[in-house]
């Protein structure tokens, strides 16, 4: 009886945090994309799509370790383009892990780089 | 005025309740700072689920050890054996949400993820790898330690260190891999989980031992017994000795330090009616036990308990009670048997005690002596008979238990100690004869 007990409760237990974990995750649903440009809302979704945010934050959303806002106006595409890729300046400048992590990168097609940097550019910055 | 049975348990229950919500808001509480506040959307909700899943695991982990403290009032709703038993069934559970969490993160982000190797990937990356596998690992020398050949006492040091160094790492993870961390509020739950784990392996560890160092017992007599087993009598050493309810067990530490971590479960056997003398009847089974025969009288014990809720005194008003043993499993059974007889109880007992050979029958002579003094039928089984025997053989079965219980076998409370195969079909017989699940209790012998 006790043990059977005891296994309705791990049940019930387990259930319970699968229910919290959800409700976590569905509160947190994705922003409206709003009015952007092509090029800039194709930038966004290659921005989602390859899970930017466990590492950045735009608008206070996501990792706020590393935050983009307003990152147009401190770099050019150039060098926004060799950040997102560790190459170039960035490559000498950011731990080897984490370029490590970025150089995965440079599989991505040429056209989702250019709209990715397009929408980072297109980023204002945060007040 | 004493309370009527149906307060005690009224108040038992609502005891218990209490626990489990207490219980529940500890584990919930990192989700529940996260869903209560408002947070900036991250735009991923499949990552979200993911870290929910990591905060979900973290939550049951970091109030796991609370669980094994033994606090003997959090446990006497329960019975400590089934919270070990709960502990393992949550550790399970939180050791899936973690594989969870990783994996959805693997395979949906498996960019942001580096290799493997810890000297090639971020730091917080490498710790939440690092407490994933020591979970892992922690749960399998756990499920598989008598596989595995690993000694009870070294899988108790090596659970202990394994879940504290698991359970840092993953802290540090969260630290330095999420970014949900700089929530204040979050910041407390996760410095209070912390804390409080370390506050557990001091009380346990230190606290604890302390007080049984204060209330040392001496070994009075050693005696061997039928079927391989000893008993050990012991005598308290200044002080006036433990109350406790007959069936009961408790921490045994022979030749060690109450802080070695050395101590061993074991039933008791005698009667409860004398706090001044406990004897714990133990057959030769491991290591430890295999040692117990060349313990000398004189010698220093330590004693933690008592725990468990196997006793008849939990059921003051059944007309009778029916006691099933298999080998050693009689233990906290005679502990039963002798209180009983002791209060001079009158009320209808069977005992249905299986052994495996005759010779091997332990305490055959004083349940013959018990059976004199209390209403009581004792109905040995054996496996294997020598060939005069003209008792019961074999197993016990629902027709062996069908030809010996009274009328009405439904009213009465029964007592379950044995093998774990044995408890189990002994369960199904049991209910095929009509008897409720509530009345059927048992002790879960193999706590690991």
């Amino acid at each position: 009886m006790r043990a059977l007990l005891v296994r309705i409760m791990a049940f019930a237990t387990a259930t319970l945090m699968l229910l919290l974990a959800f409700t976590f995750a569905w509160l947190h649903h994705p922003a409206p994309p709003g009015e952007l440009s092509g090029a800039v809302q194709a930038g966004r979704a290659v921005y989602q799509t390859h899970g930017c945010a466990l590492c950045h934050a735009i608008g206070g959303e996501g990792n706020p370790r590393t935050p983009l806002d307003g990152v147009g106006a401190r770099r050019d595409a150039a060098q926004i383009r060799d950040w997102i890729l560790a190459t170039g300046e960035a490559e000498g400048a950011l731990p080897a892990p984490i370029a490590r992590v970025k150089s995965s990168f440079r599989t991505l097609g040429e056209e989702d780089l250019a709209a990715l940097v397009a929408y980072l550019q297109s980023l204002p910055p945060r007040d | 005025m004493p309370a009527s049975p149906a307060l005690l348990r009224a108040s038992g229950l609502a005891q218990g309740m209490g626990w489990i919500l207490l219980y529940l808001l500890l584990i919930s509480a990192p989700l529940i700072v996260l869903i209560a506040w408002p947070l900036p959307t991250s735009g991923l909700p499949v990552r979200d689920f993911s870290v929910g899943l990591g905060f979900a695991a973290m939550g049951m982990l970091g109030v796991q050890f609370l669980l094994t403290a033994r606090f003997r009032r959090a446990s006497a709703p329960f019975g400590l054996d089934i919270l070990y038993y709960f502990h393992r069934l949550t550790a399970l559970v939180a050791f899936a949400f973690l594989v969870g969490h990783y994996l959805i993160l693997r395979i949906s982000y498996p960019e942001q993820f580096g290799a493997l190797n810890p000297l090639e990937a971020p730091l917080g990356q490498s710790a939440g790898q690092l407490a994933l596998l020591l979970f892992g690992v922690l749960i399998v020398i756990s499920l598989w330690r008598r596989q595995l050949c690993i000694g009870y006492e070294v899988w108790r040091v090596a659970h202990a260190s394994l879940a504290t160094i698991a359970f840092l790492a993953a802290v540090v993870h969260i630290e330095l891999a999420g970014d949900f961390t700089n929530h204040p509020l979050l910041r407390w739950v996760w410095t209070a989980y912390t804390l409080f784990w370390v506050l557990l392996i001091a009380y346990v560890r230190l606290v604890k031992p302390w007080g049984m160092l204060r209330k040392p017992w001496r070994v009075t007599e050693v005696r061997p017994e039928r079927g391989h087993a000893w008993t050990v009598s012991l005598r308290p050493e200044g002080h006036e000795g433990m109350h406790f309810a007959p069936g009961q067990f408790a921490w045994l530490t022979l030749r060690a330090s109450p802080f070695a971590m050395k101590e061993h479960p074991f039933s008791i056997a005698s009667s409860a009616t004398d706090p001044s003398r406990i004897e714990f009847t133990i057959k030769a089974l491991g290591d430890f036990t295999r040692t117990i025969g060349s313990v000398q009288p004189g010698e220093l014990a330590y004693i933690e308990g008592p725990h468990g809720v196997f006793s008849v005194d939990r059921h003051p008003q059944a007309p009778g009670f029916v006691f099933i043993a298999g080998g050693v499993g009689i233990v906290p059974i005679m502990s039963m048997l002798r209180t009983l007889a002791d209060r001079g109880d009158r009320r209808r007992l069977r005992l249905f005690y299986a052994s495996k050979r005759l010779e091997e029958v332990i305490f055959c002579e004083e349940i013959e002596d018990l059976s004199t003094r209390l209403d009581l039928e004792v109905i040995h089984v054996i496996g294997d008979p020598p060939p005069d025997w003209t008792g019961e053989q074999g197993r016990i079965d629902a027709a062996l238990l069908k030809r010996h219980l009274p009328p009405a076998p439904e009213t009465l409370e029964y007592f379950l100690c044995g093998p774990k195969p044995m408890m189990d079909a002994l369960q199904l017989c049991l209910r095929g004869l009509g008897v409720p699940l509530g009345h059927i209790h048992y002790d879960r012998f193999e706590l690991v």
